[in-house]
């Protein structure tokens, strides 16, 4: 059917017969075969077989389940992964002498102290990530080094192994992470944790190495940072402050709050909530708590200042629960209950109140000096957050209430989606945190700022129109036409004609869509001013047209259908300046709408004379090449190849993916016309109109269900010359032949 | 015969299933039969440990609340951040108050200048006591002016050391608490947050306006060269890369015969531009590539990125490893055309909105600092990375990016369906009944706010409309036209005069039309500016031509955030020359809206039979003898003031889609628009 000849049959009436008749026939076919599977035959035999088939169908099932769910039988990771004991990992003794690393070298920086030739040969511009095996290290008298493992860690590695960064091999990694655990500081022994670093089979001197630390320091002074000397390991550390953290070279992450997992408090909309502002942190410093509950006196209800329970019955976990005076409450659900949030530093800057914060919706008012967020480096903490310097905390209320109501609620949304993204679990931590280093490797590729913060519903609204800036192309540039055209030779040579006259016309490229028949010679062409190319294709398909073909020089392209003879030299260079003003936008001749069809409940396509438009034909129109480029590689699912296989409707689809791209409607220029074509008055034009307009009201819906929306943007306007029609000398307009019929 | 047949095929089927079955089953079957043991050469991963439920967590209950407190910390060793060495309680009552040290002794033509235009800007203070952030700039370095230590220092507590061009003065002074703004400043030494890293300007940099971006296409030109590389002695050579593997690599430099180079003491013009991370003198060649629209590619840059506290430079330049120069080159080669195509468009925008001129540079560093003061009103990254920039956006109209007319395609929001009309009634002091009560049968009007500047007394009655009216006493002056009433509650503003003549569904279609362009102005009636030969200079015309530049604003649609623009972000002598010469309010709105978008203005029809009585023709508020003449030199000394002309030429009219079409009259929406 393919190699049929394909005829365009004027603008209107775009009808490809045959692509109905497949459809129809191939499911005429499907009906005769259906019920031959069980034939006319004696009951008997007709029974016995009907078991038979029913057994067979069953095995298939059945098999087929067994291909298919192979978790139901057996978990596929435990395939190739051992299952052991923690309790029976390898012992290493560690001599008293062995060598201890330097103290890290505070003026790291990724192209000093990273080696990145380690990460030279990693596909696809990912990092590949190697994990010690787990052992258990004691000292000469046989004392534990530190705890073998805690759960967050394995989870943390866990992650790590089932992430696609995860490689076994030790010689292809780019970065090393040790099974030793250091998430606390507490748990150690530093000096003994860091000869087991210095004796790791790649150590030296810790390049490439990754250490995870949530809480550094001890007492009584609690250093911001992990204080095992690492040398150049990197340390993704949560609890930096601006004097310990190297910027681009450590990650800052948040302190894991065992609560994430245990409770769950689900999202609350945004909007006012019963207090203001809640301090629901226990230990504070005795001169933060006085500076909180001085606000409370000030402002009453609308502060909540909360504190540890002192008279809780035996058997209930404290730490679940808060008090103000005899009122007790339950934690985190009383965070859900506040606006605002105060998130204090303790001896560390670090909390692990961050996440439940986060987790309940409610803004967290960061008292910290010099703290480093978590995740700074990408995440954009104004839209979630208040940081107020500590000297500033007696105004802590001003400050929040100078903040208006709207962008309250957008940082509520924003604080709980930091939650669900980054904070939730030790493996979102885990992976935003390679991510980050990933993205130091391979910057080109790396994550944007809007997929970082924007909440999945702001990613869903928005749309990025890929020519964004306010240009206005100069007019020497000039367009290329591109005619598709099948076998009408004389048609197409009167339309090439015409177009040669148009001024800014600079090159003609014609797509010979005929393989069968070979464009006439050259001799025979018209002779015109500017390039004539004929590109010949491979197969007759109506993308083609659409190609981002190499011959095209200009950034305006004109795409105009071998029968349009009826556009004028005016007009269409008219339409060309008009592009120039709306380079982002389809720029046509007729104009066509959608509509709502609400007896059908679906779209329905419209070519009457209607107030609106939402669509231009391409069989005349203007638009940026890098549409072709779109058009060709990046359209949203099959429709390309389901355009190819109807013959139709590639002109409803390029206006789709325009509209989806930029966002923008199109721009009808000049008056209606009457497009007519010489072939049209022998078929039968009512009944073929009819069907025309069924199959284009199907792309639409098609269209629109590929795309997941309908992106068409309705206007009540087309672009005229500006004195059109205008009481002036016709001789002093500079386009005076437009809208002749 | 029809029955063997029928089995025949039936028993094919049967065998066929069965085989099948065979043949899937099989697999499962003998799967199930192995015992499960790792396959060599599996990936093992980390293992699943039996008793991983019985690990204990790395914090333990309890442990958490113990870390009590200690008080806070004093800065370390001398090292500043934002939270120590910046006092932000001078900073309350209206934002940044910027007071310049008077420079010792004779100054240059440049720093006279540059101190006129700090002076001129909203930020700036005559009274140190009342400043909040005290600046002393070094500017010239080849004079060899080096400013001592001056008399409000206070260990340089809120003061910005501004350096311009890098300076080779020796340090007379510590520094102190003191934040430096300074040229592409080295990783080690900046501290983020604090420091504002600054562009690389040429000595010749224009102070004002300033060269728009060199890009005049959207997409790169075809045939074009991917990179361009940086010369010793300033130039640019291109390099073909389809052979080379690694041009900048001095290993190839054996291998001529496979690479074209070109040795080019312009712009580059390239896609990609190398740029060298090591010598902080390469960081003049990036802000020449910016301008170029050739994508900067640095190679593990040791100086900090201009504003990089502000401006996401990932969008606009490459930061690459230079270790890795064949996984860069080939990424380069890679690289989607989408990103391509974004890449390029940023260095333009990025290039006109904060580097093409000192002026936009000093401005923009004040605004880096004053969004520190501000902390959470500051601008929201949006507002800094897409056009038309932080300067043009202003955070104290609003931070919420659909209150303005430029972000709702990001925001995937609209503009509001309603619009406020707002009637300047000038001098004669006609209450305008009949404009009133065609603007109030517009379907989509919210509000009627009438500005009376006039020295008659306010007229005690109003005509009786559905719509809110409130009368503005106005201080008679034009600026008034355009300052941002609390009033006015909608985004849109239809600015009229009590001459101008409207019928209902003019007022209604043009405001469809807006709704479209939210970011433009949408008008009835235009004029021109043209570059006279003749006299060296603009002219201006408002007689009826081919093409337009600026609409009257006695009869268009905006948004009202061009009020705040106009009121808050233009220099006091152009407002003062408006008031003094009325007529230059019109030019004055339509360049600062160009220069904002970029883009021309918008025509829709006007009747045809007004257009050659009204008065609204005239150009301006009140009639005069010679309507369509405003201050002769008014569209000159605007662009003066400007730096450059943004105006733009349109040649089109939107028109309603079957305007004057050969179709019955029942059928179209805005009739009336036809009539003769």
């Amino acid at each position: 059917m393919a190699s049929k000849p394909y005829h365009r049959v004027g603008l209107e009436l775009e009808c490809e017969k045959e692509a109905v008749c497949v459809i129809m026939c191939a499911s005429v076919k499907y009906n005769i075969r259906g019920p031959a599977l069980i034939p006319r035959m004696k009951t008997k035999h007709r029974i016995y077989y009907i078991t038979l088939f029913s057994i067979v169908l069953l095995g298939l099932i059945a098999t087929g389940m067994f291909q298919f769910w192979p978790h139901s039988i057996e978990s596929s990771n435990d395939w190739n992964v051992e299952k052991r004991s923690v309790r029976d990992v390898p012992v290493v003794r560690l001599p008293a002498n062995s060598p201890i690393p330097e103290r890290g070298d505070l003026s790291c920086r990724m192209h000093t102290c990273f080696d990145v030739y380690r990460c030279g040969f990693n596909p696809k511009n990912k990092i590949k990530v190697y994990i010690y095996a787990l052992k258990k290290y004691v000292d000469d008298f046989g004392v534990p080094v530190s705890n073998t493992i805690s759960r967050e860690y394995n989870e943390l590695l866990t992650a790590i192994s089932d992430s696609d960064y995860y490689t076994d091999d030790i010689n292809r990694a780019c970065l090393f992470v040790p099974s030793i655990d250091v998430l606390n500081q507490n748990t150690l022994r530093i000096k003994e944790t860091a000869q087991v670093l210095a004796q790791l089979s790649r150590w030296d001197r810790g390049t490439n190495h990754l250490l995870f630390n949530m809480l550094p320091g001890g007492p009584p002074d609690y250093n911001t940072a992990l204080d095992v000397p690492r040398d150049r390991a990197l340390l993704a550390g949560g609890g930096f402050s601006t004097w310990t953290y190297r910027q681009g070279y450590d990650v800052s992450i948040p302190v894991y709050s065992p609560l994430s997992a245990e409770v769950d408090l689900p999202e609350k909309g945004p909007g006012p909530r019963r207090h203001f502002l809640i301090s629901s942190q226990v230990g504070l410093h005795p001169e933060y708590r006085e500076d909180l509950e001085a606000l409370q006196v000030k402002h009453g209800e609308s502060v909540l200042v909360l504190d540890k329970c002192t008279n809780l019955s035996e058997g209930v976990l404290s730490i679940r629960k808060r008090c103000h005076k005899h009122q007790v409450f339950d934690y985190p659900q009383v965070l859900q209950e506040a606006t605002f949030c105060v998130v204090l530093r303790g001896a560390r800057l670090g909390q692990a109140i961050l996440s439940d914060v986060l987790q309940a919706g409610c803004v967290p008012v960061v008292i910290a000096d010099s703290y480093i967020l978590p995740f700074s480096e990408v995440l954009d903490w104004k839209r979630a957050s208040v940081v107020v310097p500590e000297e500033k905390m007696s105004d802590v209320y001003s400050i929040l209430q100078s903040i208006p109501q709207r962008q309250i609620e957008e940082m509520q949304r924003q604080a709980r989606w930091f939650w669900e993204a980054y904070f939730q679990s030790i493996k979102a931590i885990a992976l935003a945190t390679l991510q980050i280093i990933n993205d130091r490797i391979y910057p080109y590729a790396a994550i944007s700022y809007e997929e970082w913060n924007d909440p999945p519903a702001v990613k869903w609204g928005s749309v990025s129109n890929p020519l964004f800036l306010p240009l206005i192309p100069p007019q020497s540039q000039g367009f290329t036409a591109i005619v598709l055209t099948y076998d009408r030779v004389e048609s197409l040579f009167r339309v090439i004609t015409e177009v040669s006259k148009v001024p800014s016309l600079s090159k003609l490229l014609v797509v010979w869509n005929n393989q069968n028949k070979n464009p006439p010679e050259d001799s025979l062409w018209p002779k015109i001013r500017v390039p004539l190319k004929v590109v010949r294709t491979a197969e007759n398909k109506l993308s083609n047209r659409f190609f981002p073909y190499d011959e095209i020089e200009t950034e305006a392209v004109l795409a105009i259908d071998d029968d349009i003879i009826m556009l004028t030299s005016d007009e269409l260079q008219f339409g060309y300046e008009v592009w120039r003003e709306f380079p982002d936008r389809l720029v046509g001749y007729p104009g066509r709408l959608h509509l709502w069809d609400h007896e059908m409940n679906k779209w329905k396509y419209e070519s009457e004379w209607t107030n609106e438009v939402s669509m231009v034909l391409t069989g005349a129109a203007f638009y940026h090449k890098y549409f072709n480029y779109l058009y060709t590689y990046k359209m949203p699912g099959d429709i390309k190849n389901w355009v190819d296989a109807h013959m139709n409707c590639e002109d409803i689809a390029m206006n789709f993916l325009v509209a989806n791209v930029t966002g923008k409607a199109v721009i009808k220029v000049t008056p209606r016309k009457k497009f007519k074509c010489p072939e049209c008055t022998a078929i039968d034009g009512l009944s073929l109109d009819q069907t025309h307009m069924v199959e284009r009201s199907e792309c639409i819906n098609k269209f629109a269900s590929v795309f997941g929306t309908m992106p068409l943007k309705v206007v009540e306007h087309r672009a005229d010359p500006v004195l059109y029609k205008d009481d002036f000398p016709e001789k002093l307009k500079s386009f005076p032949n437009i809208g002749s019929l | 015969m029809q029955s063997w047949r029928r089995r025949k095929s039936l028993w094919l089927a049967l065998s066929a299933s069965w085989l099948l079955l065979v043949l899937l089953g099989g697999f499962s079957l003998l799967r199930l039969a192995l015992p499960p043991r790792p396959r060599p050469g599996a990936s093992q991963g980390w293992p699943r440990w039996l008793d991983a439920e019985l690990l204990q967590s790395f914090s333990q209950a309890g442990e958490l609340p113990e870390d009590a407190a200690s008080p806070p910390q004093a800065p370390h060793g001398g090292s500043c951040n934002w939270g120590a060495c910046f006092d932000t309680s001078k900073c309350r009552g209206d934002g940044l108050k910027v007071f310049v040290y008077p420079a010792s002794g004779p100054i240059s033509e440049t720093h006279h200048r540059i101190l006129a235009s700090i002076e001129g800007s909203r930020f700036h203070t005559f009274s140190p006591a009342g400043a909040c952030l005290l600046l002393l700039l070094s500017l010239d370095a080849q004079t060899g002016e080096c400013s001592s230590m001056p008399l409000q220092w206070n260990r340089g507590r809120n003061h910005l050391v501004l350096r311009l061009h890098p300076a080779p003065c020796p340090k007379t002074f510590q520094l102190g608490q003191a934040m430096v703004a300074e040229a592409s400043p080295t990783v080690d030494s900046f501290r983020p947050g604090f420091d504002v890293a600054l562009p690389f300007l040429p000595e010749a940099h224009p102070l004002r306006g300033g060269a728009p971006g060199q890009l005049q296409q959207h997409s790169p030109q075809p045939g074009i060269a991917l990179l361009a590389l940086e010369e010793e002695r300033g130039g640019w050579r291109t390099a073909d890369t389809g052979s080379s593997a690694c041009p900048w690599d001095a290993h190839c430099e054996q291998d001529p015969g496979s690479r074209q180079t070109q040795r080019r003491e312009t712009l580059p013009n390239a896609t990609f531009c190398l740029i060298s991370g090591h010598r902080p003198e390469a960081a003049s060649r990036f802000l020449q590539a910016l301008q170029a629209g050739c994508i900067p590619v640095l190679l593990s840059p040791r100086w900090e990125l201009p504003f990089s506290e502000v401006i996401d430079w990932t969008k606009a330049a490459i930061v690459a490893d230079e270790r890795l120069p064949l996984q860069v080159l080939a990424a380069l080669q890679e690289m989607s055309p989408a990103r391509v195509l974004a890449l390029r468009q940023q260095t333009q925008f990025l290039w006109d909105a904060y580097f093409s001129s000192v002026e936009k540079v000093i401005h923009t560093t004040l605004e880096v600092i004053q969004d520190r003061i501000f902390g959470t009103s500051a601008h929201p990254s949006l507002l800094w990375n897409s056009p038309p920039g932080a300067l043009l956006a202003l955070s104290t109209f609003s931070i919420s990016p659909q209150d303005f007319p430029f972000y709702h395609l990001q925001q995937g929001s609209r503009p509001e369906g309603r619009f406020s009309a707002l009637i300047w009634v000038g001098p004669p002091g006609q209450p305008p009944l009949k404009l009133i009560q065609a603007v109030a049968g517009s379907q989509h009007c919210a509000q009627i706010l009438v500005l009376w500047s006039n020295e008659r007394p306010l007229p005690s009655s109003w005509p009786e409309t559905a719509m809110p009216l409130t009368v503005i006493d106005g201080h008679r002056k034009v600026s008034d036209r355009f300052f941002p009433y609390s009033t006015i509650r909608t985004d849109a503003i239809l600015s009229l005069d009590a001459h101008s003549s409207l019928s209902t569904s003019e007022v209604d279609f043009a405001f469809v039309v807006w709704q479209s362009f939210p970011e433009r102005m949408v008008g009835f009636l235009t004029s021109s500016h043209f570059w006279d030969e003749a006299h060296g200079g603009w002219g201006y015309t408002a007689e009826r031509t081919n093409e337009f530049s600026m609409v009257l604003t006695t009869a268009a649609f905006y948004h009202r955030y061009y009020h705040t623009l106009f009121t808050h972000s233009l220099p006091k002598v152009l407002r003062t020359l408006a008031d003094e010469a009325p007529t230059c309010v019109d030019v004055l709105m339509n360049f600062l809206v160009a220069a904002v978008t970029k883009l021309p203005p918008i025509k829709v029809p006007y009747s045809k039979q007004r257009q050659e009585a009204a008065p609204l023709a005239s150009g301006g508020p009140g009639p005069r003898p010679k309507p369509q003449a405003p201050a002769p030199d008014c569209v000159n000394q605007i662009a003066a003031a400007f730096g450059h002309m943004p105006l733009l030429s349109s040649r089109l009219r939107l028109d309603p889609v079957l305007f004057k079409d050969p179709v019955s009259v029942q059928r179209k929406k805005y009739r009336s628009l036809e009539k003769p």
